[in-house]
């Protein structure tokens, strides 16, 4: 009896090593197998896609085409207007959603009474779908009856209703404005917690010296906080130039296109001309655009934290 | 004076900025409301009214009976608690995992799921277009189900994982020692702790599910499986757009969101507090 436990004992131990090894590996292999499966692979696919000419509605002609989706993409005429549109609408959105979002977290950055009530509904844009946003924003910006007409001719600041979501060249900026509403509760959330990671006490000293709040703020606080700022906008400068929900909805990149930026491009073109070996190449271009910028990025924060703190 | 400008001016021009930040935040959704309540004679009139002259719901009755409303309403339902879990099981598991072990290959796969963070989802809506026509889930909630899941599983990880870094690993230890296998010490002590991270993570998937457009205009054609975003767009698509349904409609689609918001707001500052800001 004795004599047979001893080595199924050791037996048990090994196994239990032997699973303890591998236990990361089981506790990652669901997020890795959905993730490369629906995530990865995708994105291979478009790479394949775009060198090969795939028109939904040409099944006959499919196959590789080498370069010819990104020639195309070089003669569109569009593509400069587009282009110009997506650094336009990455710039202005995401600082005018900084700015404003930081206003509102240093407002929120101390107690009052209902400030729990008072964060549930400035914070509600963020879980709103953009379908909607976009929708009611469609509707104040509309000419005939629409609320932002109404008030500047109440004001006597125009005299006649104008159509801001048709005036081609600029239709672009209403859309614009209401990505920046949606977006401020977002950058409000993280800089308010950023906030209130700022340890008290060296507050204190700077009490003791006198510095005056605008100092406090420009020579303690953002400094401090400087890292997270600086990873909330990389992300949400990933984020917004990948956005294309609101341009869809508001203008629909009209008008004649003047309105898209990169993504709204690519629905379109997935949309209207099913042109899938195009809309990819686009998405490419679009990849590597962002691994410029990213790259870019880190080198150029990392250089700057190096003197800091 | 000086005392003015020191005491009393900080306390009013904060006031003043929450003033306008809550009147600002309140005018779309307000003038939503207002407009979901007007008749169409109001809507279309010659006179703005800031308040509905006539109150009537017929907008409501409408919205429900000339759409699907109450189906997209379910579908939308379903597609995002069933995604919002799936994330929430799968982050907790791999958060874990990368948190507490140290073990080969590690770096390549944090670095696979920090790169899925920058790579433009309209690039992906053809490719998974394919792969669910070949699965022959095109038109069914699991394309969509699918598609949230994987989509919001690496920034739901990698926060999950920061959520784990925070608790004290002494505190799983001193469980350990008491008795508990690893299992029952992750589940009875560790995650009743990170319990503002777990509700904040499980928020994030959700509201991701309940708003995406794209691939729910990609992959659903029939009317018994479009979601509540996709369903008012093809309303919209089809017909002249009727403001005051449509502002019902999206009135409608607002209250589940922002009762669920209201509860868990607090929850989500403190989420992403704890994990967000490490120094």
């Amino acid at each position: 009896m004795s004599s047979t436990s001893y080595p199924r004992k050791l037996s048990s131990v090994r196994t239990k090593r032997l699973l303890r090894r591998w236990e990361p590996y089981f506790l990652l292999l669901p997020a890795l197998l959905i993730v490369l499966s629906f995530f990865a692979y995708p994105v291979i696919k478009a790479f394949q896609l775009s060198f090969m000419h795939y028109v939904l509605f040409e099944p006959s002609k499919i196959g590789y085409s080498g370069f010819d989706n990104f020639k195309a993409l070089l003669m569109d005429s569009n593509m400069p207007r587009i282009l110009f549109n997506s650094v336009i609408w990455v710039v202005a959105t995401v600082g005018l959603q900084f700015v404003l979002g930081f206003m509102l977290a240093l407002a929120l950055n101390r107690h009052f009474r209902g400030k729990h009530l008072y964060q549930a509904i400035v914070f509600l844009p963020w879980a709103v779908s953009a379908f909607l946003i976009g929708m009611i924003f469609k509707w104040m910006f509309n000419q005939q009856n629409g609320l932002i007409n109404h008030l500047l001719l109440e004001l006597g600041l125009i005299d006649k209703a104008i159509a801001f979501l048709a005036i081609p060249g600029t239709s672009i900026i209403p859309v614009i404005i209401a990505m920046a509403w949606y977006g401020v509760p977002f950058f409000g959330i993280m800089i308010l917690a950023a906030l209130q990671s700022v340890p008290h006490e060296i507050y204190e000293a700077a009490d003791i010296d006198g510095a005056g709040r605008v100092k406090r703020l420009f020579s303690i606080t953002i400094p401090y906080i400087k890292p997270t700022l600086v990873l909330t906008v990389l992300l949400r400068v990933i984020w917004v130039f990948n956005s294309a929900d609101l341009i869809y909805i508001m203008t629909n990149g009209g008008p004649a296109n003047s309105s898209h930026n990169l993504p709204s491009y690519i629905f379109n073109k997935i949309g209207y001309s099913t042109d899938f070996g195009q809309a990819s190449a686009l998405g490419v271009l679009m990849l590597i655009i962002l691994t410029v910028y990213t790259i870019f990025f880190l080198r150029v924060t990392k250089y700057n934290e190096a003197g800091d703190i | 004076m000086q005392l003015f400008m020191r005491k009393r001016l900080p306390g009013i021009i904060r006031f003043c900025v929450l003033a306008l930040f809550l009147a600002g935040t309140l005018l779309p959704f307000y003038w939503m409301l207002v407009t979901s309540l007007k008749t169409r004679l109001e809507i279309y009139g010659k006179k703005i009214t800031l308040w509905p002259e006539n109150l009537t719901w017929v907008n409501y009755a409408e919205t429900f009976r000339s759409s699907s409303f109450p189906h997209y309403f379910a579908n939308s339902f379903v597609v995002s608690i069933l995604s919002g879990i799936l994330v929430l099981a799968v982050s907790i598991l791999g958060g874990y995992s990368l948190a507490r072990y140290r073990f080969r290959g590690k770096g390549i796969i944090l670095l696979i799921f920090l790169s899925t963070q920058m790579v433009p989802v309209v690039i992906m809506l053809v490719p998974l277009f394919m792969v669910f026509g070949n699965l022959k889930l095109l038109d069914t909630l699991p394309a969509l189900i699918i598609t949230y899941t994987a989509i919001n599983i690496p920034f739901c990880m990698i926060t999950m994982s920061g959520f784990f870094q925070r608790v004290p690993v002494a505190l799983e230890e001193a469980a350990m020692i008491d008795g508990c296998n690893r299992m029952e010490t992750v589940v009875r002590i560790i995650l009743p702790i990170m319990l503002p991270g777990i509700v904040a993570t499980f928020v994030f998937a959700f509201t991701a599910a309940w708003n995406d457009l794209f691939f729910g205009i990609m992959f659903t054609t029939s009317e018994s499986v479009k979601t509540v975003p996709v369903g008012l767009n093809s309303f919209v698509q089809k017909f002249d757009i009727n403001w005051g349904e449509m502002s019902a409609g999206g009135v409608l689609s607002l209250i589940p969101v922002a009762v669920l918001f209201a509860f868990i707001q607090r929850y989500i500052v403190a989420g992403l507090s704890q994990g967000a800001v490490k120094g």
